[in-house]
């Protein structure tokens, strides 16, 4: 294959695997960082470095993991960069809620548990995240955080009953 | 029900709500055997489902008309719902301490707009020339962009490190048969699709190329695919700085 046409096929096999899933990587990158400049920087460091190592991408069907992983190193890489500010959860101000009233009840339930999610440890945020709106298996959570699926598992169901103690949901079970 | 068989459904139930908090949708012939004996824990099994349906919803946030998509024509609108998430977004950002002054709900200038307007700026580059840019002038250049040459792109004019949108990007005028046409490397802006440009005298493209993009602009009819293909063989994105 000459230059021309391999680096064509290489330009279609980028926009075909990676593309689709950028809104997902935002997502991600988003929720692990609640901060959108920082979601869109990771995004486009995600993209330059997957465009660099595509030719590492053996297998198309694993692309989305292996997108999320190198967004996961980049916003580590960032964070160390930039010393990003850290925020204690506990200092958090109450939001005004008066500045998001709206009549759509909809609306308003998702940003209560958006809220409640923008409020847990990132322990419990990222695998939930991967979970729920990724739909990633235990398993490939465990590789992801290289953690035992146990530590996930416990991860997963601490995250839930948090969010169900946050939102006034609760049950009688424990977390412990 | 004896004390023991009370323990030991307490234990089921305990074992039930543990799997089931963690993987609402778990299915296992123990997990259904128990969720058909125990109408509490079917219950509790229904809720964490329902909870799970709002938290993805919650999760799906709209992701923003950035920078890194194509771009949207200048006074377009954000829809209402993407407005009032920002809204949240920034003021708990805000209540945070963390502060970004992007996070504004003005609409930003398209990239279209810019990149059109950079060009104007400069309206003798675009000239019929024979004068030709030196190869190390060029990777020179390019290099300050993240961009390294690859090819050999001969027909370059003009190049120049400019800004645009905070980044230092090659603007290049190549020759063609069809006469000057501007090309912009932005390895840092993305657009899904072409996103067309025309303004006074002027008409061209921004393509998606790679993880950045390529506007192509000319006055008269421009050979965007000839562009294109001549640049991408040329060229090669780097990684952004450490």
């Amino acid at each position: 294959m000459n230059q021309e046409a391999a680096g064509t096929d290489r330009h279609r096999r980028f926009a075909a695997l990676c593309e689709p899933l950028r809104d997902d990587l935002y997502r991600f990158a988003f929720w692990l960082s609640r901060d959108p400049q920082v979601a869109d920087d990771v995004v486009q460091e995600t993209m330059l470095r997957a465009w660099k190592s595509l030719d590492r991408l053996q297998d198309g069907s694993a692309a989305k993991q292996w997108l999320l992983t190198i967004a996961r190193r980049e916003h580590a890489r960032l964070y160390e960069r930039k010393r990003l500010a850290t925020v204690d959860i506990d200092e958090l101000v109450a939001v005004d809620t008066a500045a998001l009233a709206t009549s759509d009840e909809r609306d308003q339930e998702l940003d209560e548990v958006r809220r409640a999610i923008f409020e847990l440890d990132e322990d419990y945020r990222e695998p939930l995240v991967l979970q729920v709106l990724l739909g990633y298996s235990t398993q490939e959570i465990a590789e992801h955080m290289d953690l035992k699926t146990g530590a996930v598992l416990t991860r997963l169901f601490r995250a839930r009953h948090r969010l169900r103690r946050q939102l006034g949901l609760s049950g009688e079970e424990q977390e412990d | 029900m004896t004390e023991n068989e009370r323990s030991e459904m307490q234990v089921q139930c305990l074992q039930f709500r543990r799997a089931v908090g963690a993987e609402p949708g778990l299915k296992n012939p123990q997990v259904e055997a128990h969720a058909a004996a125990c109408t509490s824990c079917a219950d509790y099994r229904r809720q964490m489902r329902s909870l799970d349906g709002v938290i993805r919803r919650a999760l799906a946030i709209p992701v923003p008309a950035s920078r890194s998509r194509a771009s949207s024509a200048p006074g377009v609108d954000k829809p209402r719902h993407t407005r009032r998430w920002f809204a949240l977004a920034a003021s708990l950002l805000a209540a945070a301490g963390i502060g970004f002054a992007l996070w504004s709900t003005a609409p930003r200038e398209s990239l279209a707009t810019t990149v059109v307007e950079h060009v104007r700026h400069e309206p003798d580059a675009l000239v019929t020339t024979a004068d030709r840019v030196a190869p190390f002038a060029l990777e020179d250049i390019l290099a300050k962009s993240g961009v390294r040459m690859r090819g050999n792109l001969d027909t370059v004019s003009y190049a120049r490190s400019c800004p645009i949108r905070g980044h230092w990007v090659p603007h290049l005028v190549v020759q063609t048969g069809a006469g000057p046409v501007t090309v912009i490397v932005m390895a840092q802006e993305h657009v899904r699709q072409p996103v067309p440009l025309r303004t006074a005298g002027l008409t061209g493209t921004i393509v998606p190329a790679g993880p950045g993009s390529i506007a192509i602009i000319g006055s008269g009819p421009v050979p965007v695919d000839e562009v294109r293909d001549r640049v991408l063989e040329a060229v090669e994105f780097l990684e952004t700085g450490q």
